[in-house]
């Protein structure tokens, strides 16, 4: 799905978090919103899923006005950066929790929702942990959970905020590469918002790089680090 | 090419926001609910003591028995209070600052009076001193009765009011940790010292939390009071069990003035408490951070 | 650190003064009754129907607690609005007014010429003196239990797992039922058996409103009081006991609620 930025921007109260700012995503792109904080990437992210309303502006997907859209209306998969897995539900009720949602009309039968929440748990690589709770979980098992509840609900587009923030290391590499897999596998226009700039230069097609509400440079991560437009990206990104 | 600065359609709602209708609606019925089961009797209260006047009801608080259950009410309070006020700080204390197995169990009991019926607490302490027992027996005949007169009250009272004070040091406590302490410790402070200065500063807001809980139930309390007291005029009839007589004896504006009295306690307590929660909200339990 | 010796020996003292001794007096006479005599004592038509009265209309003003105490308990976090401090205040005036002063002051709002009472009587429905009569009063002890429980709770929620909820396609309600009551569901159970526990036991509230009918509005702590006037000590003991015995049952369930909702949920 081809998403269009136009002009938005976003003041709360007094204070801009983001100046009107443009920005056309390919389809099937991974793209990477890369900044330090306060640079307004998370909040251009929540607009794109609906959870905020531009100051001003319109988003458009594949053409279509999709400002005033609903959140559930959408079909953004969300992956937030706390994961807000429902803790009193299983991981196999969470990635279901989508379908299982749907006004009866559209809900698929049981055995589909179950054929399918197992599908995604072999995609994600665990398909023994259904059974357990949030709870019993490493932090890398839930981030793949809260990814695999987004894609349950066949969204149009993937978005993901500081998704590998909270984990070490190790378990950051695996899950760069298993994102990467994801998304060359499903195909879906994915954008993630982080402040790891190596992370976006190794993972994404697109990187964005934005501070203080503006976008500084948009580009493949190659020319960005070759060609550096202003003193902010020369700075931010390091070699 | 953007429009012209678009305002939310009057649709646009947050992803954690019930429509206005539906929130509005909830007030309303929170409010109705509250007024209906809450405001309701206070106003009843004042209403009702005020039915022949302001002077009528002035006036029956000043009848020898409003004075001498006021008098008895202040007294119970002024005895019980504090000595639960020194329970709850040595609890707190040996709880929070010595490491033993069993505390869970000794916190369980001391929470055990908030789940006994008072009237069941009377019966306790009539059974335990009333002329019949050993004890009872014993202390009745040697010129120090119990039940029917007022240590009998103040113990029915120290016992409803047992655990406020603890309950709400024991967290504050918990959370404020002994490192403080240990400091004063090293810097030679002896214990009391070390009370005084050191521990008592930090804890006073919550001990006032307590100490107001405590005086309002304490003044307040009726079903132990009724059943351990004999409610003899004059000598162990405490404010809500001559409201409970006058009451009986249609005595309706004396009943209710009397009530309106501990009313306006209560309306204080309550003033009280929340100047408190406002104000010193990180010194007190945490369930009492709004 | 010093002061083991004192703080504990206040403590152990106090404690089995004030409250220890005189419960194990209680149970000391029951023991003494043997099991079998309290089982006659309680086995009295008049003594059931107290103790079932005293527990069904605290079940019922609890399940009502229950329901308007979430309510509460969300408009007083989640919303804003003139008012709101009074009303967050008014939830605890059950808590701080002494029980006599709110028995009759219900009872003369609820009786047959009250306010409420004289509307009531138009559509033929008579409160005070009946089992409702008990029922409202019970619910006036019970009120702030649930709210009071419930409210930090909800405090607690975080609002991604509420956009969660929303950005997988499920509508506000269906995010209510399905997210938010479910993270309430153990502080709101704890908070309901609290209520329900004050409620079985109180005196002061209803003892004007009851009208007192034995077999009737007669509540288990009044036949107490009138066992012990008539200085029926053993059956007033084996009453106790029985009242004791759900108090403690109360407990259990309360301690259980957060046993198991820890496990299962990571927090109560």
């Amino acid at each position: 799905m081809h998403i269009e930025i136009d002009e938005i921007s976003k003041s709360f109260g007094t204070t801009a978090a983001l100046h009107p700012v443009s920005l056309a995503i390919p389809s099937g792109a991974l793209v990477a919103l890369l900044g330090p904080s306060g640079s307004g990437k998370t909040t251009l992210l929540r607009i794109l899923g609906g959870l905020e309303f531009p100051t001003s502006g319109r988003v458009l997907f594949d053409g279509q006005d999709a400002t005033g859209l609903s959140v559930q209306d959408r079909r953004a998969g969300f992956v937030f950066q706390s994961y807000a897995l429902f803790r009193h539900m299983t991981v196999f009720d969470n990635i279901a929790y989508g379908l299982n949602a749907r006004p009866r009309a559209s809900r698929p039968t049981r055995a589909e929702i179950a054929r399918r929440v197992t599908r995604l748990l072999d995609l994600i690589q665990l398909p023994d942990i259904g059974a357990r709770y949030p709870s019993q979980l490493s932090g890398g098992q839930r981030q793949r959970v809260a990814l695999a509840r987004a894609l349950a609900i066949e969204p149009r587009m993937l978005l993901l905020d500081e998704p590998f923030g909270a984990l070490d290391a190790k378990v950051r590499k695996e899950l760069r590469q298993g994102l990467r897999d994801i998304h060359d596998t499903t195909g879906l226009t994915t954008v993630f918002v982080t402040h790891d700039q190596e992370e976006a230069m190794e993972l994404a097609d697109l990187v964005v790089v934005m501070s203080m509400g503006r976008i500084e440079q948009i580009g493949k991560p190659q020319d960005i680090r070759a060609r550096p437009s202003t003193p902010f990206v020369r700075e931010f990104i390091t070699a | 090419m953007s429009d012209v600065t678009l305002g939310k359609p009057a649709r646009f709602r947050a992803a954690t926001e019930e429509s206005p209708a539906t929130r509005w609606a909830l007030i309303a019925v929170a409010f109705a609910g509250l007024a209906v089961l809450v405001f309701a009797p206070l106003v009843a209260v004042f209403v009702e003591a005020l039915a022949d006047g302001v002077a009528a009801s002035l006036s029956s608080l000043a009848s020898p028995d409003a004075r001498d259950a006021i008098r008895l009410t202040l007294t119970i309070a002024a005895i019980s209070v504090p000595l639960n006020a020194i329970f709850g700080i040595a609890a707190a204390w040996f709880i929070t600052k010595f490491d033993f197995r069993g505390k869970a169990f000794l916190i369980t009991l001391i929470d055990l009076p908030f789940s006994v019926s008072p009237v069941v607490a009377g019966l306790c302490i009539v059974l335990m001193f009333g002329t019949n027992s050993l004890v009872g027996g014993w202390l009745v005949a040697n010129g120090y009765p119990i039940v029917f007169a007022m240590p009998g009250i103040i113990l029915a009272t120290m016992f409803v009011t047992f655990p406020f004070v603890a309950r709400e040091l024991i967290p504050v406590m918990i959370e404020q940790g002994r490192a403080e302490e240990e400091a004063a410790q090293t810097l030679g402070a002896s214990g009391w010292r070390t009370f005084w200065t050191v521990t008592l500063p930090n804890i006073r807001w919550a001990l006032l939390y307590g100490v107001l809980l405590c005086n309002a139930r304490a003044m307040g309390e009726f079903g132990a009071v009724a059943v351990v007291s004999g409610k003899i005029r004059g000598e162990t009839a405490t404010m809500p069990t001559t409201i409970e007589m006058l009451y009986q004896e249609y005595l309706s504006v004396a009943a209710f003035s009397l009530a309106a009295v501990l009313a306006l306690l209560a309306l204080l307590t309550l003033l009280l408490k929340t100047a408190l929660e406002l104000r010193h909200a990180d010194q007190l339990a945490a369930t009492h951070r709004h | 650190m010093p002061g083991l010796g004192l703080s504990m020996g206040i403590t152990l003292t106090m404690l089995s003064l004030v409250v220890l001794l005189p419960i194990g007096a209680l149970l000391l006479k029951g023991a003494n009754f043997g099991l079998a005599g309290i089982w006659d004592t309680v086995n009295r038509e008049r003594v059931w129907s107290a103790l079932f009265l005293s527990f069904r209309l605290s079940l019922f003003a609890a399940l009502f607690n229950l329901v308007f105490g979430v309510l509460l308990a969300w408009v007083l976090v989640r919303y804003r609005f003139p008012g709101r401090r009074i009303l967050d205040a008014a939830v605890d005036l059950p808590f701080a007014l002494p029980t006599a002063v709110a028995g009759i002051s219900l009872t003369a709002l609820y009786a047959p010429n009250g306010a409420f009472g004289q509307l009531a009587a138009e559509i033929g429905w008579k409160i005070a003196y009946t089992q409702w009569g008990i029922f409202i009063a019970l619910v006036f002890v019970g009120l702030p239990f649930v709210t009071r429980t419930v409210q930090p709770v909800v405090e607690e929620i975080e609002r991604e797992v509420e956009e969660a909820s929303a950005t997988l396609g499920a509508s506000r309600l269906h995010t209510i039922r399905h997210v938010i009551l479910p993270m309430l569901t153990p502080a709101a159970l704890t908070g309901f058996a609290l209520s329900l526990a004050r409620a079985v036991g109180e005196y002061g509230s209803v003892i004007f409103i009851a009208g007192n009918i034995p077999l009737v509005t007669e509540i288990a702590p009044l036949l107490i009081i009138i066992q012990l006037e008539e200085f029926n000590y053993d059956a007033a003991a084996a009453i106790g006991i029985a009242m004791l015995f759900i108090s403690f049952a109360m407990l259990l369930v309360i301690n259980l609620i957060q046993v198991w909702s820890r496990r299962r949920i990571g927090y109560v």
